[in-house]
């Protein structure tokens, strides 16, 4: 009796169930087939018949690789230091915009600064590349101003994580200040006029207006960027990278890559993989329940 | 407001600002600067110059005119084009569909989305099912992968529920199916919500180049970022500049590469800067008018 009912409403929906089958079938294509073939890292791969079960012998020999140990300990290195060191850039630059009087002024600050972030890596490289170009480059052009030596960054084993955190800035700091300048510019105008009133100054205000409004934002990402944080930046490193750098910023995506797709060892590429994402998953998803719990927003 | 007024601080301010814009906009405008120039007169161009020393458009002739940039501009249009109208249909669909309230299974669906939307399927996996489906080297791979965002699914199940359900039920009543309130009433409300997600899968399209490098291998179907990645990254001139200009010593041969580069990364740059101003207007519009409504 229930199920028939049950049955009977969705027979009477079947066109709404017809609508989503092209997703269900995008879906199933290109997610949940291949997440379920990652099964991949528990068998030996075989060209010709079944693959062959054995366990968590890749996992093992993963973990014992020292370069996997490398490209882990950089994977952390190059999100964490993203995520500290640019953290602070979006506030600071949306609280400086707000700050701005002309109204023009501002808004081409905005509109230059959005940009960067819809160009594409190869993009960003190219315009970097001639930035730091050793002969003629804006930066170098600088130095030698002030009398220092030329010097080519991006060969420089020392300086190429900074040149990755550095354009990773460039490139999102106008964008990432929105959701900053959305809070502020929502803050009720009144509570200045009452702290005006009160004897407060601009320092005042910041500090204890705008920067409560902005305490919700803040965790919200930076809670959430914990969560991307096996996610160094796949296609800035395929496109900074070099012979000469290479060790200091190859990650665990371009490890997989070479060393499945180039190299074809398919299980043991795949147990890196999956080591990845599955890690990946438990912090998207205890970052969104922490700050959920926190700001009663989440990552969906 | 009296506390507004003129300062020494908001003077810094004003000038750090200008400070940041100007190395985001130096550096794009000196590309164009770069590609405009005489063929003569580029090497005398320094960095920060952002206006063409002479004019030529001869760079932009010849990165045309090389049948591998242009076959590669052509296939990028197509995936970018199809790609992002197909995206559009299928996410709105999706979205209205989920929207339906008393949807019986609708629950185990949106948790089927959010695990999609947080496990990345593994790189060596994709590409098996690629090649499983017959579709490597096929432009059609990119188009139809990640043809739905889940995120964009959710911003736009979000905008359908917004519409009011008196619409909706007006329509039923004078026996309107789903398939004709979608086409008639959802998708013309939608415009606004259909143009910022279009953009956005536009953008991302376009910009695309790690699944593009791997999934479609030949020279045929290479899209721009793949081979801009050869010219800037690699440093490729051979390619740029065409195997056949290079062996007979012409005045080709003698262009500045770096010139050439410029205006390749300027052709890969204009579609964005043409979708630019729709994404300033409604994506970030009451943050560039300086007021949020609640």
């Amino acid at each position: 009796m229930q199920t028939n009912s049950r049955l009977r409403k969705i027979w009477a929906d079947k066109t709404l169930y017809v609508m989503l089958l092209p997703a269900a079938a995008f879906f199933s294509v290109f997610h949940i087939w291949p997440i379920l073939e990652m099964r991949l890292a528990f068998y030996e791969y075989r060209i010709l018949g079944d693959h062959v079960y054995v366990g968590f012998k890749y996992f093992k020999e993963l973990f014992g690789t020292p370069i996997f140990s490398q490209v882990l300990a950089n994977t952390l290195i190059i999100s964490a230091m993203k995520m500290f060191l640019i953290f602070p850039l979006p506030i600071l630059f949306a609280l400086m915009l707000n700050e701005l009087v002309n109204g023009k002024f501002r808004k081409a600050v905005q509109i230059i600064s959005y940009l960067p972030h819809f160009l594409s890596w190869v993009v960003i490289a190219g315009i970097w590349f001639e930035f730091l170009s050793k002969s003629n480059g804006i930066v170098n052009d600088v130095l030698r101003l002030f009398g220092f030596p030329a010097h080519d960054f991006l060969t420089d084993k020392t300086a190429i994580r900074w040149v990755l955190v550095a354009s990773e800035a460039w490139r999102n700091i106008g964008w990432d200040s929105i959701i900053f300048l959305a809070a502020i510019l929502g803050i009720n105008k009144s509570l200045y006029e009452a702290a005006y009133v009160d004897g407060a100054n601009r320092w005042h205000m910041i500090t204890r207006i705008i920067l409560p409004h902005l305490y919700v934002p803040m965790v919200t990402v930076l809670i959430l960027n914990v969560g991307f944080i096996m996610n160094a930046g796949l296609d800035q490193v395929l496109n900074f990278t070099n012979a000469s750098v290479n060790s200091k910023i190859d990650i665990i995506d371009t490890y997989v890559y070479r060393v499945g797709l180039i190299n074809g060892q398919y299980s043991f590429a795949t147990t890196a993989n999956l080591f990845k994402s599955a890690i990946g998953v438990a912090l998207v998803l205890s970052t969104h329940f922490i700050s959920k719990k926190l700001t009663s927003k989440g990552a969906w | 407001m009296a506390v507004r007024n003129f300062t020494v601080s908001k003077f810094v301010i004003g000038l750090l600002l200008a400070f940041i814009s100007l190395t985001m906009l130096v550096p794009i405008l000196n590309l164009f600067a770069k590609a405009f120039s005489d063929p003569s007169k580029v090497h005398l161009l320094h960095g920060y110059d952002i206006w063409p020393k002479g004019f030529s458009i001869v760079h932009f002739q010849v990165v045309l005119g090389n049948p591998i940039v242009g076959r590669s501009l052509f296939n990028s249009l197509f995936i970018t084009i199809v790609g992002t109208a197909l995206s559009l249909f299928f996410t709105t669909i999706t979205a209205y569909v989920l929207t339906r309230k008393h949807l019986i299974g609708k629950t185990p669906i949106m948790v089927v989305l959010i695990v999609i939307m947080i496990f990345e399927p593994g790189i060596v996996q994709e590409y098996m099912v690629v090649k499983d489906l017959h579709l490597l080297d096929n432009l059609w791979s990119m188009v139809l992968y990640r043809t739905i965002n889940v995120y964009y699914l959710i911003i736009m199940m979000r905008f359908i529920e917004e519409i009011p359900d008196a619409l909706l039920e007006a329509a039923k009543m004078d026996g309107a199916g789903h398939l004709t309130i979608f086409a008639r009433i959802v998708l013309p409300l939608s415009r606004i919500p259909l143009l910022t997600i279009g953009m956005f899968y536009a953008v991302v399209r376009w910009n695309e180049f790690f699944k593009s490098s791997i999934f479609l291998s030949s020279r045929d179907n290479t899209v721009l970022q793949v081979l801009l990645r050869q010219f800037v990254v690699e440093g490729d001139s051979a390619t740029l500049v065409g195997a056949a200009n290079l062996l007979v010593n012409n005045p080709i041969a003698q262009l500045d590469f770096g010139a050439l580069k410029a205006a390749t990364i300027v052709v890969a740059m204009v579609p964005i800067l043409m979708l630019y101003p729709v994404i300033l207007k409604y994506y970030t519009n009451g943050v560039m008018d300086g007021g949020i409504k609640e």
